[in-house]
């Protein structure tokens, strides 16, 4: 078979590169695959879901199985997610598996995304991959959103709500966009179809491209590696692609899906039965995004009634913490490559990646990022652990105001110190002890050797 | 290689999930069996395949050799010279002539898109209470002050517009001796009610949330708090609006009606807003 | 008491046994009687016992406890019924096993209702209740504090709108009505009120079609199990799958 498509595409040559085509191993290089495996998976689920959701926001009366409903007027499309829930077979546990998987996806991205942080595989020549990476986790976000507002219930709806107005504080041009995006004044008819379009066709072909770009480029470039022996800036050391690292990853594949499965049909995801069809005047406590706009929901919590107006044009309190921070953030993590570039002036080409003790600023700077943005997610949430903790949101506001600036500063100050410590010691507390013995040696005295060694 | 004999067993177990979930969407619909027997499926079959490639496949660790990403100078000069050949670079009219037709052609492609909706104009301004109309609960009854429970909420439209959202408003009923609004609503609080819009001035959340022994009105979205008494001023969270009140008044008939429509914009603020 | 009761019936029992019969079974009535009147609790006197020294002995109020007048009997049995009162500690009223017993309740229910003009104990039928008008009644007026599945929320200031798994159906009812602690009181006509009761026990046994309901608030136990069940049994697959040493064979030193 290969000959027949050979004699047609001269493919037996690129074929037997691709391969022979070398990669290294280490399971910390598995997170991207598992990012990308979620994505197939939301792919064929998805497509299964279109297939019976109706972007349709024209009133119909629900006849379903669910009583509480039944005789209410709702959307359309509210009704079809119903519908799919309560009446379509195997229509609940898709549902689940998609919303699961999304989840999933994007903490996936983000695992990835810091290991590629802090072993700085974004040096040259993999900006553009940084770049491309950063993009895809902003699409990946923008599905995530347009997705969960679909079924048009009472908490989408209240999301919606708040990226209309996130939108309308834009100064000179925020009433005219947000009018524009929505097709009008909140709530609008026409925005539940808008946010299809942009889902299922927009934003997917924006991702399967950019994914395209992104496994292009690393093909081309070659997979880092870490230090070692046999190592060089100018070799790949590892498996090769077939069979073993493909048959690795095709299981990796499956297991993502098994995991996704069991989680799609053993824990209930977004109820939306419970919240009961969008209404502009109702609201149910407590209301979060998905986790992966939690961070957004948290610098609007935390950020404080400061509402200036200079030169009569009104800055909104939730312009700064709603658009200026994430646009700021997300920009600087995009140029990140370009920033570490200027301050170390090191333009030289990197395959090999860094040991993130060997790179104490990096990885400070990284921690406290990361904390920066784990705190903002977990104001998000500040009433459920108000509740949780049994303290008043007042003083969990307080304490996450200042926390979030004293608690990445001193996580950063303490990364940066033990990472300068286990430079300095060669200490490898991460690896498993292999231990030495004593063992007779053929004069009669004693030598040591690793313990795992067999004679 | 030692057979392995679970890598063999799970690929039986993957086909037996596989088989149950076939037969058991025709007979069944829990989402946890479905579920279950999906991850069997996928689950068996991916630990086949992982055992397979990791025990059973005697691969070595190879290496394999970078080619230079960097063409060298004479292949990016060959290109560059290629790209600016004379017929393109030569041509600076033209290429300025090109420039400006794409910049206008990409305006003229773009223009469609302010078909998407409607200029603001003073919608934000706006909302459909007027002098005269009755405040009504989501069925259209209108209400009297006897309807509100002392230290009770209630979620009001103006008649007619049941269900309006940028219209939606909260009487409260309040000792008329708490109350300390701001200068010249004395008299926009019949027998203690006191209307407020229900739009929080923060991200637009409905202010559902009334702490009735303290007196003050939470928003369950971001926690702006606001003080009743004083007019809805924000205490505690992220809003810097007061929550527009409704000037309200009795009609003859005994119920309550608004005297005109809220004197601020309700909801969150914008650039433009008129904040006297 | 009921002890003693018994111990001195049997032995009047057994003492009595030489006396006719017909009036041995009325001197162990009689004897019941007597130690029932002395039982019947006085509402007053336990008000003044156990409530006047924050509620003031004619339930007026003090700087530490709201007058009682107009609270009405559907006021008093809600907060004793779910031991909400007497009052534990400062703060917020929380549910706990009662202080008094039944009849105790009752007799200082009674008493609170002739404090002024308050609403009586309402009377809850949930046959031919509307699940459908309760959900929506619920979710206007109910979920803003106690979410839209009755798990409760924070309100502010740690007041809490409690869960509600554990109120029976007169003592939701009873909330509703008078709007205990940070809850404003609500005015339903009884077909709605019924309604909201229905719902709310309709949420407990709600079916859950999905699989396990991780609290029925949402996105951050949802978020919570994506993260730590979701990656984290990838990640661990993940090194099971791949090697962990960072380079293949022995470090290069």
């Amino acid at each position: 078979m290969l000959k027949w498509i050979d004699e047609r595409l001269g493919a037996a040559h690129w074929a037997r590169k691709g391969l022979k085509k070398v990669f290294p191993d280490h399971w910390s290089f598995l997170l991207g695959e598992i990012a990308l495996f979620c994505f197939i998976i939301l792919l064929l689920t998805g497509t299964y879901l279109t297939l019976f959701y109706r972007p349709d926001a024209a009133p119909v009366i629900y006849e379903g199985p669910y009583e509480p409903l039944r005789g209410r007027e709702m959307s359309a499309a509210y009704e079809s997610v119903l519908r799919l829930s309560y009446e379509v077979r195997a229509g609940l546990v898709m549902r689940q598996i998609h919303h699961w998987a999304a989840l999933v996806f994007v903490a996936a991205i983000v695992a990835h995304m810091v290991r590629v942080f802090f072993t700085g595989a974004f040096r040259k020549p993999r900006e553009i991959n940084w770049m491309v990476g950063v993009t895809l986790l902003v699409l990946a976000i923008g599905m995530g959103f347009t997705g969960y507002s679909l079924p048009d219930d009472l908490l989408s709806g209240t999301g919606l709500r708040i990226a209309y107005s996130a939108v309308i504080s834009i100064p000179f041009v925020g009433p005219y966009l947000g009018f524009l995006v929505f097709g009008g004044e909140f709530p609008t008819e026409g925005i539940i179809s808008r946010l299809f379009v942009l889902h299922v066709m927009l934003l997917p072909a924006a991702v399967i491209a950019l994914i395209g770009v992104h496994l292009g480029v690393l093909w081309r470039q070659k997979h880092t590696q870490f230090a070692g022996k046999g190592r060089t800036e100018r070799n790949v050391v590892g498996k090769s692609f077939w069979p073993q690292q493909f048959f690795k990853s095709f299981g990796l594949m499956l297991l993502t899906g098994a995991a996704l499965a069991l989680l799609g049909g053993l824990v209930q995801i977004n109820a939306v039965w419970n919240y009961g069809p969008f209404d502009a005047s109702a609201v149910s406590a407590p209301s979060q995004p998905d986790w992966y706009v939690g961070w957004l929901e948290g610098a609007i919590r935390l950020f404080p009634a400061f509402e200036p107006t200079i030169f009569g044009v009104t800055i909104p309190s939730m312009f700064i913490p709603g658009v200026v921070i994430p646009g700021i953030g997300f920009t600087v993590l995009a140029l990140w490559p370009f920033i570490e570039q200027r301050v170390t002036n090191d333009r030289a080409l990197h395959n090999i990646l860094d040991n993130p003790r060997d790179r104490p600023a990096r990885s400070a700077i990284g921690v406290g990022g990361i904390l920066y943005v784990a705190l903002l997610t977990i104001a998000g949430g500040n009433d459920v652990l108000a509740l949780t903790f049994n303290v008043p949101i007042e003083a969990m506001v307080w304490f996450l105001r200042i926390g979030l600036f004293v608690i990445p500063v001193l996580g950063g100050f303490i990364t940066y110190k033990v990472c300068t410590e286990l430079q300095s010691s060669g200490a490898r507390p991460a690896r498993r002890k292999r231990g030495t013995r004593l063992r007779r040696n053929a004069e009669g005295g004693f030598e040591e050797v690793p313990s795992d060694s067999h004679s | 290689m030692r057979p392995a004999r679970w890598i063999y067993a799970s690929f039986v177990v993957s086909m037996l999930g596989s088989l149950g979930l076939v037969a058991y969407y025709l007979i069944g619909e829990s989402a946890q069996v479905e579920g279950v027997l999906l991850g069997l499926a996928l689950g068996g079959m991916g630990v086949g395949v992982i055992g397979w490639a990791t025990r059973l496949m005697d691969v070595p660790t190879v290496t394999e050799e970078h080619d230079t990403l960097e063409s060298d100078d004479s292949a990016v000069e060959q290109t560059e010279d290629m790209v600016g050949q004379d017929a393109v670079t030569r041509r600076k009219m033209l290429l300025r002539l090109a420039a400006g037709a794409s910049a206008t052609l990409g305006a003229a492609l773009a223009i469609p898109a302010l078909s998407l909706g409607p200029r603001p104009g003073q919608s934000l301004e706006q909302t459909k209470w007027t002098s005269g109309a009755r405040l009504v609960d989501r069925f259209g009854d209108p209400q009297r002050p006897e309807d509100i429970p002392l230290n009770g909420i209630k979620t009001v439209f103006p008649f007619g517009y049941e269900g309006e959202a940028d219209s939606q408003t909260v009487v409260i009923k309040i000792d008329p001796e708490l109350l300390d609004l701001p200068e010249g609503r004395e008299d926009w609080a019949p027998e203690g009610c006191v209307a407020f819009s229900k739009i929080c001035t923060h991200a637009g959340c409905p202010v559902g949330l009334y702490r009735a022994a303290a007196k003050q009105l939470l928003c369950p979205c971001h926690q702006s708090t606001f003080d009743v008494t004083t007019g809805c001023t924000p205490v505690f969270g992220p809003a810097a609006r007061p929550l527009p009140q409704l000037p309200m008044d009795v009609d003859e008939s005994g119920f309550l009606v608004a005297t005109g429509d809220f004197q601020e914009p309700v909801g969150p603020s914008f650039w433009n807003m008129d904040t006297e | 008491m009921l002890v003693g009761t018994t111990a001195l019936a049997t032995t009047l029992y057994f003492s009595g046994a030489s006396t006719a019969q017909e009036g041995h079974s009325l001197e162990v009535a009689e004897i019941a009687t007597m130690s029932q009147t002395d039982e019947v609790p006085d509402g007053q006197e336990l008000f003044e016992a156990s409530c006047s020294t924050c509620h003031g002995p004619e339930g007026q109020g003090t700087d530490n406890g709201p007058s009682l007048e107009g609270v009405g009997e559907a006021s008093a049995d809600f907060q004793l019924r779910t031991g909400r009162m007497p009052l534990a500690n400062s703060g917020q009223a929380v549910r706990k096993d009662p202080a008094f017993s039944d009849e105790k309740i009752d007799a200082l229910v009674d008493y609170v209702g002739t404090l002024g003009d308050g609403p009586e104990i309402p009377e809850v039928d949930l046959e031919g209740a509307s699940l459908v008008d309760g959900q929506a009644l619920f979710i206007e007026n109910c979920a803003a504090c106690h979410g839209a599945t009755g798990s409760g929320g924070a309100v502010g200031n740690q007041a809490l709108a409690p869960s509600l798994t554990a109120a029976s159906e007169v003592e939701i009812a009873e909330a509703i009505i008078t709007g205990p602690g940070q809850m404003p009181p609500f005015d339903f006509a009884d077909a709605q009120l019924n309604d909201i009761v229905n719902f709310v026990v309709y949420l407990r046994e709600e079916p859950r079609p999905g699989g396990a309901d991780i609290g029925g608030i949402g996105p951050v136990p949802e978020g919570f199990v994506a993260w730590f069940v979701g990656l984290g049994s990838l990640l661990l697959i993940s090194r099971l799958i791949g090697s962990k040493r960072k380079a293949d064979a022995e470090d290069a030193a």
